[in-house]
Order: C-alpha cells, then structure tokens, then sequence
C-alpha cells in the first residue's frame, strides 16, 4: 500500500499540487486522470522522490514520511516508466532490463563479473511476467518495436519495484494494437501484486484498464471512485469542472 | 505485436554488427598484405613487424582510454599534449630527484590533467570536443613552458629499461599493449562496471535511473583515460631516454582513427576492443606499407586522415539505417489493416 495524504506541491506562487490524497493497494491499477497542468506529473514526482511536498506526508508499508529521496523510493520498491522509456539502445533487451541489478558470477573486491546466462534468464522471466513476448533477448533494443520496447522498460521496473509501477502516460506513443497489448501488459503488472498508477489522456484506455480513477483539477483531487461505479460523463464534467448538462451543449 | 516481417528481416542485414564490421576489417587487411606482397616484398621480415608493433603499441595504449571514455559517451582531444606533458614531467623527475618518483609523476600529472579535463567536462556542459580543444592547445603551451621548449637531456640509464627493455623479443611497449588489452578489455565486457559504462554512453538518462552515479563515472573515466595517458608519456620518455615538448603532436588523431575505425560509435555505447586491435593493426600496416611501396612519408598520413573520414562516414551511415530500420518498424506496427480493423472504436462500457 502507498499512500498520500494531503499533499501540497508550490512552484513559486503557483500551487501546483492542492491538499491530494490517494492511495494505491497492491495489485490494484489506479488511472490518475486531469487536464494539462492539473498537477498530475507533479503528484506522482512527489511520490518517486523528485519532488518535495511542502505539506502532507506519504505512507509507505505503513511508515509515514513527510518527503522521500529518489533512492528512497527506488529502496521501497517505487518505480516508475516515463513516456521516453529511457533505455540503452544499443545493449540488449536482457542488458536492459537487468541494468543496475546485474547478477555477480564473481566479486574480486570492487570488481564484479556479471553471470550473463543468471541475467538472460532473470530477464526473460520477467518479459514473461508481464506478458509480452520478445523473440531475442540478446538483440539491441534499437531492433525492438515500440511496443516491445515499451515491455522491456517496464520488466526493468519490475526487478525493482515490488510495491508501486508508475507509468506516465504510456499508451501515447503506440498504435492500435500495441495499445492493446499494452493495457493488457499492465493488467498483467497489477496481477503480480504490485499496485500501478497510470496517467493517461484517453478515456477509452482508461476504463480497459482501471480499477480506481482519480481525477485532478487546478491540483486538488476533485474525484476518487472504483471504475465500475462512475461512466466517461462523470469523468469528463469533473475534469472540466463543468456540469455534465454544460457539457452536454 | 507482429513479427518482423520478409521486408524488415532483409533490412536486418544493414544494421551494424560488430561481427560483420570486424570482418570488413580483417578483409581490408588481407587484401593489403597480398598487394604488399607483390610490390614491396621485403616487407615481410620481423624486424620491421617489430617496427610496427612499436607504432601500434604506442596508439593502442592511448586507444585503451579513448575507447573507455567514447564508449561512455565522451571524448578527450587533448591527449596528444597531455602526452608530452607526462612525458616532459617524468623526464625532469628522472633528471632530478629519481627513477622511481619519475615514474610515479609521469601517470600521477596524467591522472590530475584527465580529472581536471574530466571535472570541467562535467561542471559546464559544453561540448567536451571544446572543453579538450581548448585544453590541448593550454597542455601544449605547458610542455614548452616546462623546458622552455628545449628537449631533457641527462635523464639516468635506469630510467630507459621500463620502456626500452625487450622481453621475448618484444619491446616492452608492445607488452604493455597486450596487458592493456586484456584487462582493459575484461573489465569493459565482463564487468557489471564496464555494462554500465556501456549504458552511460548509451543513454544517460538510463544509466541515471537506474541509480548509476553517472557523475563518478563521467570524471572517472576521464581520470583513467589521463592516468593510460601518463603511462604512454612516461613510455615514451623513456623509450628515446629524452622528452621533447612536440611529443605526441597528432597523437589524438591517430588514436581516435583507430577507435573510431574498430567500431567505437562517436555518439557512445557500442563498440568492443576487439575491433580497436584489428583497426590498430590494419592502421599500423597501411602506414608502414606506404613507406614499404616507396610512396612518399606524407602519403601515410593522408591515409591516416582518408582512414578518420571513411571511418565516421561508415559510424553515421549505420546510424541512419538504423533510424530508417526504426522507422519501418514504427510504420508496421501500425499496418492500415490494424487501423481499419479496430477504427470504429470498440464500445466503451459507458455511455
Ligand atoms: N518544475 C516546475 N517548476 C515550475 N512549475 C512547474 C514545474 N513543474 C510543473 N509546474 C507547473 O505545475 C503545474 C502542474 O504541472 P504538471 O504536474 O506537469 O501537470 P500535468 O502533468 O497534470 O499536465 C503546471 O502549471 C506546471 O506549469
Ligand atoms: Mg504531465
């Protein structure tokens, strides 16, 4: 479980983020929803640690911090996959999703030889878990398709992140299919008890995948409900802030 | 999440492997030895093998850092005066206090100057080729300033064995170009340290998220590269027992040539040692050859500047199939069939 409660984020005179609270169970998937500038980035740069709040507090496994580090974050296991995917084109996919947590075959004081058969494996495995399915572990990733590649970023994520995935806006940049794959890619995330926050522009993509949709306005959390208890209008009028009969016109 | 089709997989073929890559190499290599064969037959004889394996020794140290800071993404231009500043350094220790501190100082001056280079790459994100630029003009200066650009004379007979011994009957430059090589080479492909400078090069965004300190490893590699640096100058010096001020000038060229060739990507992340050593040893042999086949010397190195073009125009042509491979991928994930075939949005639950 991770939790904010009451968080306030200022930029300046600018209050980006408005007293927010939310919380994401495991194996729950949250879809943060808002319009550009409702403080959506800011919210969840607050929780991996590139943000400190200037009020409220964040819960992680039951203990209360009133900001985290970067490293703090990644430590408990808090992850997230930006839109960009920031891989290494020119190693392997295997490389990739293993980077920073290389299995040791040997540990000659400082100098550690990675086990590349432990890592290929790892890595395939955790391709696997998330369900997508890429041919060669050993290729560049330079050769992988968007979607493939969209996969790998977030198997490299899962070898951390163990309590929370966050994924800003991942669907953007695919087709048709690949979003498809994509949704159920991230269902697969959730069902392996990890929670997930996803922000995203489209609605549609949003009600495959929720199971809590939070929405922002001007920073502060105007909705929060289970996806199967609200409908696109409601969605809609509370990320506009106008009454669903105005909206209607 | 559809298989790469006919048309992609011949594509394949033009994307850069560092297998295919080598073996152009090694081609251009045979095919060189079979026109010396011909028109310089006396080519072929040990002594001049040893002759080469000197100028390779030299350049294939000094690629070992090139190599190191290229795969991570940065370059160091100013190598060829930080050379002669080691070397000019040690020569006056060796001179005047001894043997032992000279050597310390030949690689001590090379790590300090790489650290600095490296420190002022990192503080002002300028392009390092400027940042280098600069510095091998103000390291050039330095080397004539220490002597006043007089050559040191006088150093003890001591300080010629480290690099004018022979052991096998190899000098022992050449040894310590092997050496160089494997550990060097051990550490960037075996090493959980060497993926990761692989993923600084790569991608320094990725390297960061993944709790890389990209800051430690960008100076270390520039102090490394200086501390190799060091060693070829205090080589160098000892070798010819004298340093000159004009040491090393076109050094950096001759060294980038060859790591560029052997397949290190300018723009980092790719490239393996293996490929630096054969370029080192087709570099070496063109050199010698034209001198060998009677050309005039200054042929050799309109060769070496024709080896630097040829070998960034094959770097960039690579890249641009590799976007253009990018691209075709791109386009077929998003076929029209698919298109068409999920157009009209699949009904949302609401509504
Ligand atoms: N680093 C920053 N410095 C100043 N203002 C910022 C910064 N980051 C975001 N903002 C501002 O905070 C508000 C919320 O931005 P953001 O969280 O990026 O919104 P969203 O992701 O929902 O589009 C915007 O008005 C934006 O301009
Ligand atoms: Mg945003």
């Amino acid at each position: 479980m991770v939790e904010v409660r009451s968080v306030s984020k200022y930029f300046g005179a600018l209050q980006a983020v408005d007293q927010a609270s939310l919380g994401v169970r495991a194996g729950e998937v949250l879809c943060l929803v808002g319009d550009n500038g409702a403080g959506k980035s800011t919210l969840i740069k607050v929780i991996t640690g590139f943000h400190r709040p200037d009020e409220g507090e964040i819960l992680v496994g039951g203990e209360s911090y009133s900001s985290l580090t970067t490293l703090q974050a990644r430590q408990l296991g808090i992850e997230a996959v930006y839109q960009d995917l920031a891989l290494c084109d020119t190693l392997s996919a295997s490389a990739n999703v293993m980077l920073g947590q290389e299995p040791v075959r040997l540990k000659i004081g400082p100098v550690k030889f990675i086990d590349e058969r432990q890592s290929a494996k790892r890595a395939g495995e955790l391709i696997a878990r998330v369900g997508a399915a890429v041919p060669d572990l050993q290729a560049k990733v330079a050769r992988l398709s968007g979607g493939q590649r969209q996969a790998v970023a977030i198997a490299r994520a899962l070898v951390q992140a163990h309590r929370l995935v966050i994924l800003d806006e991942p669907t953007a940049a695919l087709g048709v299919a690949q979003t498809h794959a994509s949704l159920a890619l991230i269902r697969n995330v959730a069902q392996q008890g990890v929670g997930v926050v996803m922000i995203s522009h489209s609605l549609e993509d949003v009600f495959r995948v929720a199971d809590r949709i939070v929405v922002l306005r001007l920073g502060a959390v105007v909705l929060d409900t289970p996806a199967s208890a609200t409908n696109r209008r409601e969605i809609v009028s509370a990320i506009t802030g106008m009454d669903e009969t105005v909206g209607a016109i | 999440m559809s298989p790469a089709g006919p048309g992609v997989r011949s594509r394949l073929r033009f994307l850069p492997r560092v297998g295919a890559r080598n073996l152009g190499l090694l081609i251009a290599l045979a095919v060189w030895l079979v026109f010396l064969r011909f028109t310089a037959p006396f080519y072929f004889n040990f002594d001049n093998y040893r002759v080469i394996g000197l100028q390779i020794a030299f350049i294939g140290i000094g690629a070992l850092g090139t190599s190191l800071l290229m795969i991570g993404g940065n370059i160091d231009l100013s190598i060829g005066s930080m050379m002669a500043v080691c070397a000019t350094a040690a020569a006056l220790v060796a001179r005047d206090i001894g043997v032992i501190p000279a050597v310390v100082a030949g690689i001590a001056v090379g790590g300090a100057i790489g650290l600095f280079n490296g420190l002022m790459v990192w503080r002002f994100k300028i392009s390092p080729l400027i940042i280098t630029l600069g510095m091998l003009a103000v390291l050039r200066g330095i080397a004539i300033l220490m002597t006043s650009g007089y050559a040191v004379t006088g150093v003890p007979d001591q300080f010629k064995i480290l690099g004018g011994s022979r052991i096998f009957g190899l000098q022992s430059p050449v040894w310590f170009l092997f050496l160089g090589f494997i550990v060097v080479g051990t550490y960037l492909h075996r090493t959980t340290t060497g993926r990761h400078i692989y993923a600084l090069g790569s991608s320094r965004d990725a390297a960061q998220r993944v709790g890389i300190n990209i800051r430690k490893m960008t100076t270390g590699l520039f102090l490394v590269n200086g501390l190799i640096i060091g060693l070829v100058g205090l080589l160098a010096a000892s070798r010819l027992g004298t340093a000159n001020p004009t040491f090393g000038v076109g050094f950096e060229l001759e060294v980038i040539t060859a790591v560029i060739l052997g397949g290190v990507a300018f723009s980092g992340g790719e490239g393996s040692l293996g490929g630096v050593l054969i370029a080192l040893v087709l570099i070496g042999n063109i050199r010698n050859g034209i001198i060998a086949v009677g050309l005039d010397s200054a042929w050799a190195q309109v060769a070496n500047g024709a080896l630097l073009v040829v070998a960034v125009a094959i770097d960039q042509v690579s890249q641009e199939q590799r976007e253009k491979y990018r691209r075709l991928l791109a386009m077929r994930e998003r076929t029209p069939q698919e298109v068409a075939s999920t157009k009209p949005a699949s009904p949302s639950k609401q509504d």
